[in-house]
């Protein structure tokens, strides 16, 4: 309870915390707020017309409402954010845990593999191997609610973006498994398995959030940068693809300062959060990051 | 420091640093190599242009066995691959037929080039002597705006900020342009021609720097901040230095060493950054080519690229590893 309290009370968490719940609570219930998601048949305005009474942030260039886009938006780039960002979690914590508890060849080689997504950015990864997929799986249909190009994305994000994590939960489990508490579970008969869920897995849970939040923000901007140069889905819009779809209308150059203006206001707004989450976290828990009076 | 038996000498861990840059290399080969098989449909069928071509079944299986497609995947296959980028020939554009996807690249480098180069220059430049006296003069005004600038910065994707860059300075003031590299009719090597280039070069720098600056701010903030609170920082204190020899001779160095970290771990966002601000400003570098080739489904160009960006990280890193272990030389014991 003492951490929460202190974590609390940094201004950034608080910052943080009250923006997140703002976008969490657009994306649960889009529908409410803005009305069904607005395609070119149902589009209620000009085209790109500024901010007025009835479209609080203007239209698009087919005379959609840019305020119903980008709540639709908050929805599909926070999911595709978490949902990566889990992927990336329970992979980096497992092979990180497995390299440190086991040590030896096992380390070895899962640490030769780590070291080369740490080595190769995420985007950079994501760049060749999302369109090769995308052709692989075609991008009619749905796969658990998502068109294919979102799911490919979620997945290649969460697959490439692991290895920062990875390297700090082996760190902490070497020095979590010469511990007293591992000496007598293992005594007192658990088995390997047992003792890495049971006695190291709980002890990780700071670094894993600290480093966690960090990783949603990274999720963000690659999801961004990606949709960005045209591999999001027109069909299921996130911020990134409405700045695509805004670049390819020549919104920047038409000075619709509103099409472009909302959804990347919304990324800043999002990342930002998360960083200050992250950078409180790691400040509650990091003792080295304690201010010295 | 003499040699003590522990740990491995200088040339034993040069070596090692360069067998670690091949092997990365190599599987960002082989992945490039694997991902171009998982595509369905033949390869020589996608090369000859598909069922869009009218090529018969002969022509085919000759074009098959010319390529070497007809050999086993693992080992021939893989080797010739290998050998073939090794060589730097990469294969053909789909989009563009007939023209080497090395010709391709070599063409479109130099733009980018002076682009990341100037953005990254102008970024590590001010980003770190903006964080460094932020983290000396901890907790003061410019400490408080720097840090908030930078942690909003370092949130904003590039390419946003090109797009405002362009609504303001091109399209609201008219001051710069914001499309393209040159001006129709600019005769090249003349001044005005270089001032033409610098002018259409002025905001997509902008918006790469601005995109990487605010990293490099607080990393080097927060490696001086820790270094001011180490017990050599007291020692000097102690010895009579005054404030500015402290920052020169201890604090400078010392707090070098997370920034140089830094700026390979940097490298993905230098460059999404690169490739999605020459989207924005249809700059002629590679972004402007792999966005070409994204929509068009280009793989030769779009391997070619990854390989590119691959080793290209691959040599920062290694150059890296060297220049810390020139720094910091506890790294060399």
């Amino acid at each position: 309870m003492g951490f929460l309290r202190k974590f609390l009370g940094y201004g950034g968490a608080q910052l943080g915390l009250l923006c997140l719940v703002f976008f969490l609570g657009l994306a649960a219930v889009p529908n409410a707020v803005v009305g069904p998601l607005e395609t070119a048949g149902t589009a209620s305005g000009d085209f790109l017309a500024p901010p007025q009474s009835q479209h609080l942030l203007g239209t698009d260039e087919v005379g959609r409402d840019v305020l119903n886009l980008v709540v639709h938006g908050a929805r599909i780039s926070l999911t595709i954010a978490l949902l990566a960002t889990v992927i990336s979690l329970v992979v980096g914590t497992t092979i990180g845990m497995t390299a440190g508890y086991y040590g030896g060849r096992v380390d070895v080689w899962l640490m030769r593999l780590t070291d080369f997504f740490f080595v190769m950015p995420s985007f950079v990864l994501a760049l060749v191997i999302t369109p090769v997929f995308l052709q692989v799986m075609g991008r009619g249909g749905e796969i658990l609610g998502f068109r294919p190009s979102l799911f490919v994305i979620i997945v290649v994000i969460g697959m490439t973006s692991w290895a920062f994590g990875t390297r700090i939960v082996r760190s902490q489990t070497l020095s979590l498994k010469e511990r007293t508490f591992v000496d007598r579970a293992r005594v007192a008969g658990s088995s390997n398995f047992s003792i890495m869920i049971r006695h190291i897995l709980p002890n990780l849970v700071p670094q894993i959030a600290a480093n966690g939040a960090l990783v949603v923000a990274g999720a963000i901007y690659v999801e961004t940068s990606l949709s960005f140069l045209g591999l999001g889905d027109p069909l299921q819009p996130s911020w990134g693809t409405l700045l695509s779809l805004a670049q390819r209308a020549g919104a920047a150059s038409a000075g619709a300062w509103w099409y472009l203006g909302a959804p990347g206001l919304c990324v800043i707004a999002v990342s930002l959060s998360f960083v200050l989450i992250g950078n409180a976290l790691d400040d509650t828990f990091n003792p080295r990051h304690r201010v010295i009076p | 420091m003499a040699s003590t038996g522990i740990g491995a000498p200088k040339s034993q861990h040069v070596g090692r640093i360069f067998l670690r840059a091949a092997v990365t290399l190599l599987m960002v080969a082989s992945l490039n190599f694997i991902l171009f098989r998982i595509i369905p449909g033949d390869p020589a069928a996608l090369l000859l242009g598909g069922a869009r071509t009218s090529v018969t079944a002969e022509q085919m299986e000759a074009q098959r066995q010319n390529w070497g497609l007809d050999r086993p995947l693992f080992p021939d296959q893989v080797v010739d691959y290998l050998s073939a980028s090794l060589h730097g020939d990469f294969g053909y554009s789909f989009k563009f037929r007939g023209r080497h996807v090395s010709d391709l690249i070599l063409e479109r480098l130099p733009a980018t080039v002076a682009l990341v180069g100037l953005a990254q220059f102008i970024a590590i430049l001010c980003g770190v002597m903006l964080g460094l006296y932020a983290g000396w003069r901890r907790g003061g005004a410019v400490d408080h705006i720097v840090t908030g600038a930078s942690l909003a910065l370092y949130s904003t994707p590039s390419f946003w900020l090109g797009m405002l860059l362009v609504v303001i300075f091109s399209t609201a003031l008219g001051w710069l342009p914001g499309y393209g590299a040159y001006s129709p009719g600019a005769i090249s090597g003349s001044l005005d021609w270089l001032i033409d280039y610098l002018r259409h070069l002025a905001l997509p720098v902008t918006a790469v720097t601005l995109g990487l600056i605010g990293q490099y701010v607080v990393v080097a903030r927060a490696a001086m901040s820790d270094v001011v609170t180490e017990d050599y920082m007291v020692t000097a204190r102690a010895k009579g230095l005054n404030r500015g020899q402290m920052l020169m001779r201890h604090a400078f160095r010392n707090a070098m060493l997370p920034v140089v970290t830094l700026i390979t771990l940097n490298l993905g966002y230098v460059v999404a950054g690169a490739i999605t601000v020459e989207a924005v400003f249809a700059w002629p570098g590679i972004g402007g080519l792999t966005v070409e080739a994204l929509n068009a489904r280009d793989y030769p160009v779009l391997q070619g690229i990854f390989l590119l960006l691959g080793a290209s990280i691959v040599v920062a890193n290694l150059v890296t590893d060297l220049a810390y272990g020139i720094l910091d030389p506890r790294v060399r014991q």
